[in-house]
């Protein structure tokens, strides 16, 4: 049988919020697939698009981002420029051809443990169903790894 | 020119005025002042285009204490109103003299205003609504999408010629030209070279076409910026290379900028 595909997910969390909900998830023992790598960030708000291109450009096969739930970000409206960005980001990948649900962006706040472990579960299992994230590389022979 | 352009610079309203002059029988931009006032030529419609507000911004980057006249074009007077709105031109230091395009550029160009507000030469031709290519892209399945970019991508030699000419990149650090973004040494460089030009076109982008026209590649550039602006616009109700409003991405906040709906 061939092996299951396990994809590579990046997670950039907010620390005050989302983080601290991933956090949670781990001292409580919840569930969820070790496919993420996570990094921290101080708002979601300082992600840009190209963070989230550069990361498919590393090879990532989906991406999420998540921060404090609108009206909770710490720097008060950090995370208005995060949709902002976001949803204009998921729109071009779309345009360029790439799955847009290989993205996503999640609200999570310091005591949704539990919906940490659930989105990263769904996630991954989404990401998994649509297999490996097409290259980046724009010449064939690279594409292919030669 | 030779009326208007002579009474703007005699009367001293402007230090310098950038307009044409014909060399080798093309139309040439050319930095006129009060001294060459003798040398001005009458307008005539013509085809050929250079980013002139881009060489404006550069006249008025090294002479920032003088005020510029220039001629424009629809886009170019577009291009000028993302320059102020971006703080790198100031409205009172720049004064306008506009010229229509001829129909036929207009048409190749796939324009939807060629002409400027101040319209001081020629006639306003028909606009063009509509652009073939960005419809048939719209129109293709996600898969064939992602396999045509890559068709057009991978003959791109990374010359840089897409925003050298571009009337709207500013900037004097380039996100192109960053070592950890963009992994260099790789020819033709990869999607995301592409994708973060569009993301910074978004909301600045006025649809000159410039860079495709420069491209020494064809890569239609022109469909990819053309689509992100049209995502600005139906997500944030926000119109690039109009007199008022900011991009969306300049400013924090402005819940009126959000999106409808589920948060
Ligand atoms: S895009 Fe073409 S037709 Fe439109 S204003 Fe510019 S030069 Fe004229
Ligand atoms: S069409 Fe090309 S050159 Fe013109 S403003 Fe847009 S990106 Fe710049
Ligand atoms: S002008 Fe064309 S070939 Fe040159 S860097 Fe831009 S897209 Fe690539
Ligand atoms: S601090 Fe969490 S989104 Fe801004």
């Amino acid at each position: 049988m061939a092996e299951r595909f396990e994809p590579r997910i990046l997670a950039i969390l907010c620390n005050w919020c989302s983080y601290a909900g991933a956090d949670l998830a781990g001292v409580s023992r919840f569930q969820y697939p070790p496919n993420v790598r996570v990094i921290r960030v101080m708002c979601s708000g300082t992600v840009s698009p190209h963070h989230v291109i550069h990361a498919f450009q590393r090879g990532a096969d989906g991406v999420l981002v998540a921060g404090c739930h609108i009206g909770d970000c710490h720097y008060l409206k950090g995370n208005y420029m995060t949709l902002k960005r976001m949803k204009f980001v998921q729109e071009l990948i779309r345009f360029a051809g790439y799955n847009p649900e290989r993205f996503r962006l999640e609200w999570i706040s310091s005591a949704e443990g539990v919906k940490f472990a659930e989105v990263i579960r769904d996630f991954t299992e989404k990401v998994r169903s649509l297999g490996p994230a097409p290259s980046f590389e724009a010449s064939p022979r690279l594409a292919m790894g030669l | 020119m030779k009326t208007k352009v002579r009474q703007l610079l005699e009367e001293g309203r402007v230090d310098a005025f950038i307009a044409y002059k014909t060399v080798h029988g093309l139309p040439f931009p050319t930095v006129f002042t009060k001294a060459d006032v003798g040398v001005l030529e009458t307008w005539q419609p013509f085809k050929a285009r250079y980013p002139v507000t881009k060489l404006l911004l550069a006249q008025a980057r090294q002479n920032p204490d003088k005020t510029f006249g220039v001629l424009v074009r629809g886009c170019e007077e577009r291009s000028l109103y993302e320059l102020f709105k971006w703080n790198q031109l100031h409205p009172d230091k720049v004064v306008v003299l506009g010229q229509a395009c001829p129909q036929d550029l207009a048409f190749y160009c796939e324009c939807p205003k060629p002409y400027p507000d101040h319209l001081d030469y020629g006639e306003a031709p028909k606009p063009v609504q509509e652009s073939r290519r960005l419809g048939e892209l719209h129109g293709m399945p996600e898969t064939d999408r992602l396999a045509w970019w890559l068709g057009h991508f991978n003959r791109c030699i990374r010359c840089y010629g897409c925003r050298d000419v571009c009337p709207v990149c500013f900037c004097t650090e380039c996100s192109l030209e960053h070592k950890e973004l963009i992994p260099t040494g790789k020819l033709p460089p990869d999607t995301s070279f592409h994708l973060v030009r569009a993301v910074h076109m978004a909301g600045r982008c006025i649809d000159c076409g410039l860079c495709e026209e420069t491209c020494p590649s064809h890569i239609p550039l022109r469909a990819l910026y053309k689509h992100v602006n049209s995502l600005v616009e139906g997500i944030f109700q926000y119109k690039t290379g109009v007199p008022d409003g900011k991009s969306p991405f300049t400013m924090l906040g402005e819940e009126s900028f959000l999106p409808t709906g589920v948060r």
